[in-house]
């Protein structure tokens, strides 16, 4: 530390120990002259004693070790010469920070959302429980790895293997605080979660097992250290304070501990709850506690000393014993000697869950490694651009490097400098691509799909990142400067001093297998840009198959304020009516599910027709109002819509009607009249078809844009209903019927919140983020990659031209035409992008496989998609290889001869 | 200069300079000097390394160094010793008392 700072004063030591020196000289040689020697001997005398040269330079290796003073002055050196050519120094300083941003950026995402481990107690101990268990008895509901309450209470006696079991789901509920009614994210989570996790309080206690005893046997929340902040500025007196849940009281008990947001980055709790109060979460009427329901995630701690695996051995034998024993509970269903059979052999599935749970991350983690792959390879065709630079900068200056070699210089020291001029340009180009990295972090977030994701990533520069960034710098310094100081001297002393100005050998080999590898690279990233491209316009122009314009859609969850079934149902009726009377609405509709947005209703379907039949998929369902698809625009293909005498409450006797849609009569009652044909939800043996087939409607998107699946639909307000999403077909433009809207909501309950307002055109937007993201960014790293491919390729052909310059003089001045010279340069670059062709084409082939189900309509290896990027490429590099044939074909024989 | 003398002993350089220190500050000559004096007739001491020898113990933090005019008039860098590097002289003369009495045990049970 001190050597460094002797560095940036050693003016100021040079200036001391030279008087300190001349002190010393003075003195002795006026010692030596009263002593009669004759002044000029008594001065030569004292400069061999005292070998002042010598003196000053082995002070000068106190004041700072040799190395460091000479990789000092290297940089130094290397500073100034890179100062004195700005445009080579932009143009790579660029590449590289452009390289280093990028990756620098997206490695930011991969970190938070896949790698980062919760801020929790030892988190690598941590595994996530999971069972490869079945649906049809244990109806899972739309997300991963549920699993029902009771396995997770008999899990925690498995001290054997595990020293905590914790069991968390996330839920939407009302909170209200004073009169200010609103949905907030929160997790439900056993009376394990704090303990297991190793969390403490940082104001009050947190949830402890005595909270979860029993149903409601804990009215408890914990706040969120950073909902505590915001939404209760800090208040010192929170503890106690009362708050409604729905509208059932609770007690706030404490704070977490701040940084701690839960087990799912992708769903940031306000608070948590204990599971004892599932009714108050409106979770569902039945007896949760013992239900095979799967609705938790369960994540355990494992004992110290055992693997994954050993504990996954060892949980089995104690799993086979709980489903045998779960077959004989009361509430167990009905099923088949075959299905129990299955049911029997399923299994438990332990892995290692140091990031805890996230749908987020399963769903982006492949998205995000693409992007990661994309960004290093771009970052490669940056160093492998700025090597070119090097290259080309090396053979200019051979008669430099020659000169010092003969001067005695080692090629390791010279390599050396040259390598100093790759790290400085690589760290400076570092410094700015962490500077913007920030910005495009923030941008990258702004593409992600889950609204509660992006509170919980941050854009900020963390040092992880910032290692990262570095790290990157320098192996791209590393990866640019090492084959020109490698090839440094490597022509011969002799040689390179005997050559003309102008020339060089100038690795133009290493050059050309470098602007092919670009070509390569390049060449895989524009068609995988394509694919993407491809795939998001594809999605756009089949659209969901209805026609979103004009269309308003909000939601209300009655439930979650108290509402009973009925009272829901009831609500949800009256809204519509009033919705359809409105002024501004030419026709409206509800419906108990929202499209769209990923989730869906599902089960299997049993169909009577002359024989009784069940469904081998599962069937996506919704509960429509009538007039539902005359307001999407959804035509019927047979029969009818529902009408207003369709809606029967649930018991009730009296025939019910069901509308599938296309795909469903395509796929179960090809060949048949689908009217008339009896339905039922469910594939177990005492389901009864009881649902008449009315109507067949025109398939549309369910889920997302993506999706094609098989519907059935049933009328909607036959008492049983949650709440729903009313799609409101507005006259002029949609956001000026929000006030009116609202106020219609407003009249019938104030206390009851819309969910979200949203047009139809905004949420298929907001379907396709992922794909969005990926065809932004893809376009956009394989335009950069064209770009840096396209100049590494003018650079070398620029290169070859003006060393060929007098053969081409030569042979002009022989008569050989323009054109001959012309082809003669080109010949070159065709080599080169046909070598990178044939090097890309099998890569894409392999790689094929990673992206495919991130496409849609469009293969991996889809061949108008790679001739179109290869032609592109094609043509992009033949004009950059143009400009300096042209150059040479415009090269004047006299003066060509002249550079002799 | 009569070359018969011992070259000083690698490392006790550093010792001797405390020493001359210890007593009063001196400049780079003036301890030359006291060198050449105290071991006129045993050890030689070249003038060469007495500089880098200085500045590896200033920035050891042993010595420190000022400007200070000198008895001729003119300006000279006196070295005076730190706190540290009194300790360090305590620390060195006991070693090397420790060291000859070790090499004298030595040598006298070889003679006996």
């Amino acid at each position: 530390m001190i050597q460094l700072f002797n560095w940036f004063r050693r003016g100021s030591l040079e200036r001391h120990l030279d008087r300190e020196l001349q002190y010393h000289f003075d003195r002795r040689v006026a010692d030596l002259t009263t002593a009669g020697i004759s002044e000029p001997e008594a001065r030569r005398r004292v400069a061999v004693e005292l070998g002042l040269a010598q003196v000053r330079e082995e002070v000068r290796d106190v004041w700072l070790t040799r190395w460091l003073r000479d990789f000092l002055y290297d940089l130094r050196y290397s500073a100034r010469s890179l100062l004195r050519s700005p445009g080579f120094t932009a143009t790579t300083l660029l590449s590289l920070a452009l390289g280093i941003g990028a990756t620098t950026a997206v490695y930011s995402l991969v970190d938070q959302v896949i790698l980062h481990a919760l801020p929790v107690h030892d988190p690598q101990r941590l595994v996530l429980v999971d069972w490869n268990g079945d649906d049809f008895i244990t109806y899972a509901t739309g997300t991963f790895n549920l699993m029902p309450y009771p396995i997770c209470r008999d899990l925690q006696q498995q001290a054997r293997f595990l020293d905590g079991v914790l069991c968390r789901a996330e839920i939407q509920v009302i909170l209200t605080v004073g009169a200010d009614p609103r949905p907030v994210a929160a997790e439900i989570v056993s009376g394990s979660y704090f303990a297991v996790l190793g969390v403490g309080p940082a104001l009050g206690r947190v949830i402890g097992p005595a909270d979860d005893a029993a149903p409601g046997a804990g009215p408890v929340v914990v706040l969120s250290y950073d909902f505590w902040q915001e939404q209760f500025s800090g208040a010192a007196d929170i503890v106690g304070r009362k708050v409604l849940i729905g509208n059932h009281p609770m007690t706030v008990a404490g704070v977490a501990a701040a940084g701690f947001r839960g087990v799912d980055i992708g769903a940031v709790p306000a608070f948590w709850m204990p599971t004892s109060m599932y009714a108050e979460a409106n979770l569902d009427e039945d007896d949760l506690f013992n239900s095979p329901t799967r609705w938790l995630q369960i994540l355990a701690r494992l004992r110290p000393g055992l693997s994954v695996a050993q504990a996954q051995t060892g949980l089995q034998q104690w799993f086979k014993a709980w489903l045998q024993d779960s077959t004989l509970r009361p509430n167990f269903p009905r099923i088949s000697a075959d299905h129990r059979r299955e049911y029997l052999a399923t299994t438990l599935e332990v892995t290692s869950a140091p990031q805890g749970h996230s749908v987020l991350r399963h769903n982006l983690a492949q998205s995000l490694w693409l992007l990661f792959a994309a960004t290093g390879v771009l970052l490669g065709l940056a160093c492998l651009n700025v090597a070119g630079l090097f290259l080309a900068r090396a053979s200019a200056r051979g008669r430099e490097i020659g000169t010092r070699l003969a001067l005695g210089a080692s090629r390791g020291r010279i390599g050396r400098q040259l390598l100093a001029d790759s790290l400085l340009l690589a760290v400076a180009g570092g410094v700015l691509g962490a500077a913007v990295a920030p910005l495009a972090i923030r941008g990258l977030i702004a593409f992600l799909p889950n609204d509660l994701g992006s509170n919980a990533l941050s854009g900020a520069l963390s040092f992880r990142l910032l290692t990262f960034a570095f790290l990157a710098s320098v192996a791209a310094g590393l990866l640019s400067g090492l084959a020109p100081a490698l090839h440094a001297g490597g022509d011969g002393l002799v040689s390179s001093l005997r050559e003309r100005v102008g020339t060089g050998f100038g690795g133009v080999r290493l050059r050309k297998m470098i602007v092919t590898l670009q070509v390569a690279f390049s060449l895989i990233l524009l068609i995988g840009a394509a694919l993407f491209v491809r795939t998001l316009s594809g999605l756009l122009a089949r659209g969901p198959g209805f026609d979103t314009s004009g269309l308003l859609s909000f939601a209300v969850a009655p439930l979650q304020n108290g509402y009973s079934r009925v009272d829901a149902s009831r609500l949800v009726r009256r809204l519509d009516e009033q919705l359809r009377a409105l002024p501004v609405a030419s026709s409206s509709a509800a419906a108990r599910f929202a499209f769209l947005t990923g989730g869906a209703w599902s089960n299997a379907v049993t169909m009577q027709t002359d024989r009784r039949t069940v469904t081998d998929g599962i069937i996506n369902f919704n509960a429509v109002s009538p007039g539902f698809f005359s307001t999407l625009g959804i035509r019927i293909l047979a029969g009818r819509d529902f009408n207003r005498s369709d809606s029967r409450p649930v018991g009730e006797i009296g025939p019910r009607c069901a509308i599938v849609n296309e795909a469903f009569v395509k796929r179960y009652l090809a060949g048949r009249d689908p009217l008339g044909v009896l339905i039922a939800r469910g594939g177990s043996s005492d389901v009864k078809p009881d649902s008449i087939i009315v109507g067949v409607a025109a398939d549309m998107s369910y889920r997302g844009l993506r999706d094609n699946s098989e519907q059935v639909f049933f009328p909607l307000f036959e008492h049983d209903d949650t709440g729903a999403t009313f799609y409101i077909k507005v006259r002029g433009a949609p956001e000026q019927a929000i006030p009116s809207i609202r106020r219609l909501v407003r009249q019938d309950d104030p206390r009851l919140p819309i969910l979200w307002f949203r047009t139809l055109d905004d949420q298929v937007s907001r379907s396709l983020t992922t794909e969005r993201l990926l065809a932004a960014l893809s376009g956009a790293l394989g335009a950069l990659a064209l770009l840096l491919s396209l100049i590494g390729l003018y650079g070398v052909m620029s290169f070859v031209v003006a060393r060929r310059t007098r053969e081409i003089g030569i042979r002009l001045a022989l008569g050989a035409t323009g054109a001959s010279a012309i082809r003669l340069v080109l010949r070159d670059a065709v080599v080169m992008i046909a070598a990178g062709t044939a090097i890309a084409l099998p890569c894409v082939a392999a790689l094929g496989e990673l992206v495919q189900s991130q496409l849609f309509g469009v293969t991996a290896t889809d061949p108008a998609t790679v001739v179109t990027a290869a032609l592109v490429l094609a043509a992009g590099a033949l004009v950059a290889a143009f400009i300096p044939a042209w150059r040479a074909s415009n090269v004047s024989p006299t003066d060509a001869l002249r550079l002799e | 200069m009569p070359s018969s003398r011992f070259p000083i002993p690698q490392g006790t350089l550093d010792m001797l300079i405390l020493q001359i220190l210890s007593l009063e500050p001196a400049h780079g000559y003036g301890i030359a000097q006291r060198l050449e004096q105290i071991s006129r007739s045993v050890v030689r001491v070249n003038e060469g390394s007495l500089y880098p020898a200085l500045h590896r113990l200033q920035q050891k933090g042993w010595l420190r160094a000022e400007w200070k005019q000198s008895e001729t008039g003119r300006d000279a860098k006196f070295y005076s010793l730190t706190p540290v590097g009194r300790k360090q002289l305590a620390v060195e003369k006991d070693s090397w008392a420790r060291l000859c009495g070790a090499v004298n045990l030595i040598f006298e049970e070889g003679s006996r």
